[in-house]
């Protein structure tokens, strides 16, 4: 007797522990942005989790094992394809509950399990294979436009260095001002970094990870690490929550052993470059902002504070904060590759975030990740409440220059 | 009318422990399947398991999320597992002395618990708080309620033959079954507590273990991105 395949086959010892553990209790409900903006508890966490349990049995039961595998409801199958890509993987449901969950690698975990049974991924994502094939990203963007639109003269980028700068896609192609502020900032530090070729600088996998699409990460990540290895980079920065957060805690898995360089957020260079004197800032600002916390940057990798450091080092800035911020904070609705398929409630999602900045009275929306900036900037257009949307490496890269940023990089909308 | 008890206990505890074993066995497969963990230090090992040990008697997640509730939960779960002790007795001769210094909170629990339990299911249902409640959790909910109550009157008002349960439950557990005391409200009790086995939660095997593995990722949260 041959056996289906297990429901169980992408899942890790915890995450068969995970599946098990939840209690049904509904405390993340409260918690996840998607009910927040669909009221639908089909799509919820414990419903998803109920759900797998019942494929599981199918397939690993004991009439199962007895018997053979029975055949799930396929509408079943895909309702529950649907809620899990719905989700935008943000973890607030697990950092949330009573049992410890870790949702943030679950949803992923069992989207690749659809993938595999050929039921995702959606819309336009199975489409990021052949763009990543064709031109190094899933925007399907020329590689000759990644870095050209705003990279600025007079920014030296060295052959080989010891940091080492990775743009990101999302960054390069759709949130321009925050990869410009990047390098700007690093080059007003001081610093000697250096850059991969565009064509070289190829995705970080994370958008084909998140959606389950596993099968082209081992050679990009090769191809970026050796790239790095042979400019001699000992620590590579990135700006991006999500690249920063395959790199720190996937990477080592596809290269296969530890990574020859550090990864660090640009935050935590920048903090570090204040400590050293390498960074002064010649002007205040005496405005109120509101830092967003990416759920990549608190909830992955716990990267709290420094962005809270970066801004109190601003003279004159009153930083205010979100009712639910750190390791609580509430996804802008562009997480999980969702932005794209579930457009209305990323959306959703990104009008409550400018809701809560403009109830509070603060001059600027902080942001810093791409996916966010992109997504919070679309949000605004046509919405009736109107704030300025800044990353935070735009934000300190303006101080710096005593220059407004350049008006015609790329965003979703002007956003002021 | 004794014999089908005996038949329907084994069926149910047999079957109780082939659903822990597929479990187990799933479990299992998964650990084949994935490729070694890096080993953790010894001394993060042990702040992960202390620190899950206080998360894990002390419901501190659901503390932290949700307070009115987890007071519920707690003197919930403490009191049933204080009521198990107390049955420990009818299992064991000749009985321990710790399980006769648990008799006296073990029957103050057994009045704690329907309490806990009726105000748990007054937050699931009567407050706009919870938003969701797993219809099999309500189930499970009313099942340990009425356990609870039946419990309580066994052992105040309609009391049955000790001497007999105890014959019954050693004779269950040394396969040398004897037949219950055949009171109405003791099959009732017995029935009930059947149906809870039947239908145990996963959750409480497997929970605590999660408890322990979020703990382990919370401290080592810090050490993804940050050298110290």
């Amino acid at each position: 007797m041959t056996r289906e395949r297990s429901f169980s086959e992408e899942l890790s010892p915890r995450q068969m522990l995970e599946v098990d553990a939840c209690t049904q209790c509904g405390e993340c409900l409260k918690h996840c942005p998607v009910q927040t903006v669909t009221g639908n508890p089909a799509i919820s966490p414990p419903e998803k989790i109920r759900l797998f349990r019942e494929f599981l049995r199918a397939t690993d039961g004991l009439k199962a094992r007895l018997v053979g595998a029975a055949t799930v409801d396929p509408r079943l199958l895909e309702d529950f394809t649907k809620a899990v890509f719905e989700c935008t993987t943000c973890g607030a449901c697990g950092q949330n509950c009573p049992a410890g969950i870790f949702t943030q690698r679950l949803w992923p975990t069992l989207r690749k399990e659809m993938v595999k049974r050929g039921l995702g991924p959606l819309g336009p994502q199975p489409q990021m294979i052949g763009a990543i094939e064709r031109t190094g990203n899933p925007y399907d963007k020329p590689a000759s436009e990644r870095y050209s639109p705003w990279l600025p003269r007079h920014v030296q980028v060295a052959d080989r260095a010891e940091i080492g700068y990775y743009a990101g896609c999302t960054g390069a192609y759709e949130s321009q001002p925050m990869v410009r502020g990047d390098v700007l900032v690093l080059h007003a530090a001081g610093v000697s970094f250096t850059m991969l070729p565009p064509e070289e600088e190829v995705c970080c996998g994370f958008p084909l990870f998140i959606t389950g699409q596993h099968e082209q990460l081992e050679s990009l990540v090769k191809r970026l690490v050796a790239g790095y290895v042979s400019r001699g980079v000992k620590t590579l920065l990135c700006s991006c929550p999500c690249c920063v957060n395959i790199m720190s805690r996937d990477w080592p898995a596809f290269y296969g052993a530890e990574l020859p360089f550090k990864i660090r957020h640009i935050t935590q260079f920048v903090v570090a470059a204040f400590r050293q004197g390498k960074l002064r800032l010649p002007r205040a600002l005496h405005e109120s902002v509101m830092y967003h916390d990416p759920c990549y940057l608190s909830r992955g990798v716990g990267v709290i504070e420094e962005p809270r450091e970066v801004l109190r080092s601003i003279p004159g800035l009153t930083l205010l904060e979100f009712e639910l911020h750190g390791l609580n904070s509430r996804c802008c609705g562009s997480g999980g590759a969702a932005r794209k398929v579930f457009h209305d409630n990323a959306i959703a999602m990104g009008r409550l975030t400018i809701d809560e900045a403009v109830a509070k009275k603060a001059d600027r929306l902080i942001l810093s990740c791409p996916a966010c900036y992109a997504k919070v900037n679309e949000a605004m257009q046509g919405y009736e409440k109107q704030i300025k949307i800044t990353d935070i490496m735009e934000l300190l890269a303006s101080v710096l220059e005593e220059e407004p940023p350049c008006p015609a990089l790329k965003k979703s909308c002007s956003g002021s | 009318m004794g014999w089908l008890i005996i038949v329907a206990t084994y069926a149910v505890v047999g079957a109780f422990y082939v659903r822990l074993g597929l479990h187990a066995l799933r479990w299992w497969e998964a650990v084949r399947r994935s490729p070694p963990s890096r080993p953790r230090g010894v001394g993060a090992t042990v702040r992960a398991f202390v620190g899950a040990t206080i998360d894990i008697v002390f419901l501190r997640r659901l503390l932290m999320v949700n307070p009115a509730l987890w007071i519920g939960e707690w003197v919930f779960h403490a009191s049933l597992f204080t009521v198990v002790l107390r049955h420990l007795r009818y299992f064991m001769n000749p009985v321990p002395a710790w399980v006769v210094w648990v008799q006296t909170p073990g029957w103050i629990a057994g009045f704690l618990l329907p309490g806990a339990l009726l105000y748990i299911l007054a937050i699931r249902l009567l407050t706009n708080q919870e938003k969701f409640s797993s219809p099999a959790n309500l189930l499970m909910l009313l099942d340990v309620l009425a356990i609870g109550t039946t419990g309580i009157l066994l052992s105040s008002r309609y009391r049955t033959d000790l001497a007999a349960v105890k014959l019954f439950a050693i004779g269950i557990v040394t396969f040398a079954p004897s037949a219950p005391p055949l009171s109405p409200l003791f099959v009732t009790h017995l029935c009930l507590v059947l149906a809870l086995v039947l239908y145990v939660p996963s959750h409480v095997f497997s929970a605590p273990l999660v408890m322990m593995a979020a703990r382990g990722r919370e401290l080592e949260l810090r050490q993804v991105l940050h050298d110290a």
